[in-house]
């Protein structure tokens, strides 16, 4: 140990030798590095599995359910009330949930000016299946309507001042709502349930209604809604439970492998039901996909990060060869240092040493200056790409491999060098 | 203590080889003091990296105790360096921005002594050479004749049996230079064998043997005048 602390000691005094073109190195590997360190934070976040316990088990069903003759139909992203009520009768899922958001006005009485709010209209399934935090109160006991509102942690805050409103009245578009729950904080990332809309990247929603009261209240998708039929989609609370107005996104929890066969069947079932009722002329298409593929299912994977992924990873290609680069002419300045240590008896394992001390400073500097890039990087990202900000925050383990990559790169930036220098001929440098 | 058989070394670039060294037979006693002159480009300094194990050769053997040198390994080899040679070079290569006390240490580091143990061997060889003062100033600081002697110092510290010495007072003026062989001449007698590259030929005169090496051959006959090279 005190041996490798005379080490760092050799190398300190060798870079006080020569401070400028280290520090140039230190900063070209730095902003290499800080640069990808924030595309890759971006990267990360957007590809992690929000429930790594559960995700396998969760299931987004679609089907091809058109009144009309369709070949090469896919099946629409949303379904309709009706659909959902077919779907809903199967009890193979251990937990299912219909659901669309919609835009609506909250005060707490009427001398208060409303403020916006997103609402999640949704099924009591809904907190279970995706692992969503209660602080107070309880969820809807079943699906029926109900004068019943949840409400986010940061909701309740902005109107009450405090967390616990669980009995307190609002005002939801003027019209009376009981709060029954208050979330605590909770922020799915990526948001997969809400890939279909491309939704996945931006913010919790705000309130939660049950479905039925949001169809009762007539409060339109604010996403995505389809008809297929002539139901007017502005109609919803008479028209949208007959109609083929579609517009709900629909999740079931399937446990087992068997469960999921089963389902399929179920489906496929259902889609000849409805052909021999003659609802349905077309050939059935089915899809039930996995919640780990929906955003690709949807195409909806941001192919601006992708690219900047890519174009990040090559200018860190570029700083390192440059850094290495310079670090090689340092160390060939240096060369004669390390015939004389060869003539005063080090052996290449102690060279070696010497060099891990190097490489163990270079890292230490340049993770600093990496981590400083890194988060002005994201917080220019997140300047340019506001929609992206959710995605900005590290983690331990995408922290602990930023840096073994910091580390690596300080490797191979004076592992080339240094053996370049240690295995030059021993003796041309002492002669003279 | 050294036996050179037949050894040869040739240096091959692109365009020429050049055969540095041809058919060497040597034997180097244990206690001697032997002075090694020869024009410029004869081959004095090739033979004396090969006698440190700093550069390896094509032909022939090289026996150091009794022990062929080639089928060494790397770390038998520093070893073998680190504790029984010590160098001196003309150049005196010292590291500039090391103390005098650093720069003495560096083969007793590699060597892995105690913390304790170096400091006794530094302070005896900063004793011996006579810089004891000096021991925190920077090699810049000191004169050319003071720098070798620190060389000197830093090549003894590890108590080595050998001394390879290649011109080392070639950089200094008479007074220095005197002082610098006076100082070997004490290192020998107290029974470090000692190899020395001059073009002085009093230095010559005052080792107790002389070794000529003309066009990378040894050579008995006096063909060479080192006061005649030294006025060239
Ligand atoms: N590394 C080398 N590569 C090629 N030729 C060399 C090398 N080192 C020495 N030589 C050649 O070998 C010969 C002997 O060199 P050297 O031992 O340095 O002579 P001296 O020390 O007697 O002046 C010279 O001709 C020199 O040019
Ligand atoms: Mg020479």
């Amino acid at each position: 140990m005190e041996q490798f602390i005379y080490y760092l000691k050799v190398s300190f005094v060798s870079i006080k030798r020569a401070p400028l073109p280290y520090a140039l190195t230190i900063f070209i590997l730095s902003v290499g590095l800080g640069i990808f360190f924030a595309n890759a934070t971006f990267y990360y976040q957007l590809n992690s599995d929000p429930l790594p316990h559960k995700s396998s088990k969760l299931f987004f069903p679609m089907m091809l359910l058109a009144p009309y003759e369709c070949t090469d139909c896919k099946p629409p992203a949303v379904l309709s009330y009706s659909n959902i009520e077919k779907l809903s009768q199967s009890d193979i899922p251990s937990a299912k949930t219909a659901m669309y958001s919609a835009d609506g006005y909250l005060r707490k009485n009427a001398e208060q000016t409303p403020m916006p709010v997103n609402i999640r209209i949704t099924q009591r399934d809904f907190f279970s299946m995706f692992d969503v935090p209660l602080l107070h109160g309880s969820v809807w006991p079943d699906n029926s309507a109900r004068l019943e509102i949840i409400l986010s942690k940061a909701t309740a805050e902005k109107l009450f001042g405090r967390t616990d409103a669980v009995g307190e009245k609002l005002l939801l578009d003027d019209r009376h709502l009981t709060v029954t729950a208050v979330l605590d904080d909770w922020q799915m990332l990526p948001r997969l349930y809400d890939a279909n809309n491309r939704n996945h990247l931006s913010p919790a929603d705000d309130i939660y209604l049950p479905l039925e009261t949001g169809y009762d209240m007539n409060y339109l998708s604010n996403t995505q809604s389809q008809t297929f039929d002539d139901t007017d989609y502005r109609k919803l609370s008479t028209q949208g439970r007959t109609g083929a107005l579609n517009q709900l996104q629909y999740w079931v929890q399937l446990d087992t492998p068997t469960a999921q066969q089963a389902y399929k069947q179920f489906m496929a079932n259902l889609a000849q039901d409805e052909k021999v009722a003659g609802r349905h002329p077309s050939e059935p298409n089915n899809q039930l996909v996995a919640m780990r593929n929906i955003v690709n299912y949807f195409g909806g994977e941001s192919s601006d990060i992708k690219a900047f992924a890519l174009v990040t990873l090559l200018f860190l290609l570029v700083c390192l060869f440059n850094a290495s680069h310079l670090s090689l002419n340092r160390y060939l300045g240096n060369q004669y240092e390390f015939s004389l240590r060869r003539a005063l008896g080090a052996s290449r394992g102690q060279l070696q040493l010497q060099m891990l001390a190097d490489v163990l400073l270079m890292a230490v500097f340049t993770i600093a200056g990496a981590l400083l890039t890194g988060y002005a990087g994201i917080k220019l990202m997140n300047h340019l790409l506001p929609r992206n900000s959710l995605f900005s925050s590290w983690d331990l383990p995408l922290l602990l491999s930023l840096l073994a990559v910091a580390f690596i790169c300080s490797y191979l930036v004076t592992l080339y060098p240094s053996l370049r220098a240690s295995f030059g001929t021993l003796n041309q440098q002492l002669k003279e | 203590m050294i036996t050179l058989t037949n050894l040869s070394k040739i240096f091959r670039t692109e365009l020429i080889e050049t055969h540095a060294l041809r058919d060497i037979n040597l034997q180097v006693n244990e206690g001697e003091f032997a002075a090694l002159t020869g024009p410029s480009g004869s081959g004095k300094s090739t033979l004396l990296n090969i006698l440190g194990t700093l550069e390896n050769f094509d032909a022939g053997d090289y026996l150091l105790d009794g022990i062929s040198v080639k089928g060494l390994s790397d770390a038998a080899l520093s070893k073998l360096r680190n504790e029984k040679i010590g160098f001196i070079f003309q150049s005196f290569n010292l590291i500039k921005d090391f103390s005098i006390y650093d720069n003495i240490e560096l083969p007793l580091r590699y060597r892995g002594l105690k913390a304790s143990e170096r400091k006794q061997r530094i302070e005896h060889a900063l004793e011996l050479v006579g810089l004891h003062a000096r021991r925190d100033y920077l090699p810049g600081q000191l004169s050319g004749g003071q720098q070798q002697r620190v060389a000197i110092a830093r090549a003894i510290a590890g108590q080595p049996r050998i001394l390879l010495a290649d011109e080392p007072t070639g950089n200094l003026d008479s007074l220095m230079a005197r002082q610098v062989m006076e100082l070997l001449e004490q290192i020998n007698q107290q029974g470090c064998t000692i190899l020395m590259v001059t073009h002085d030929p009093d230095q010559a005169r005052r080792a107790g043997r002389h070794i000529q090496i003309i066009d990378g051959q040894l050579s008995d006959a006096v063909l060479y005048d080192p006061l005649a090279a030294q006025s060239a």
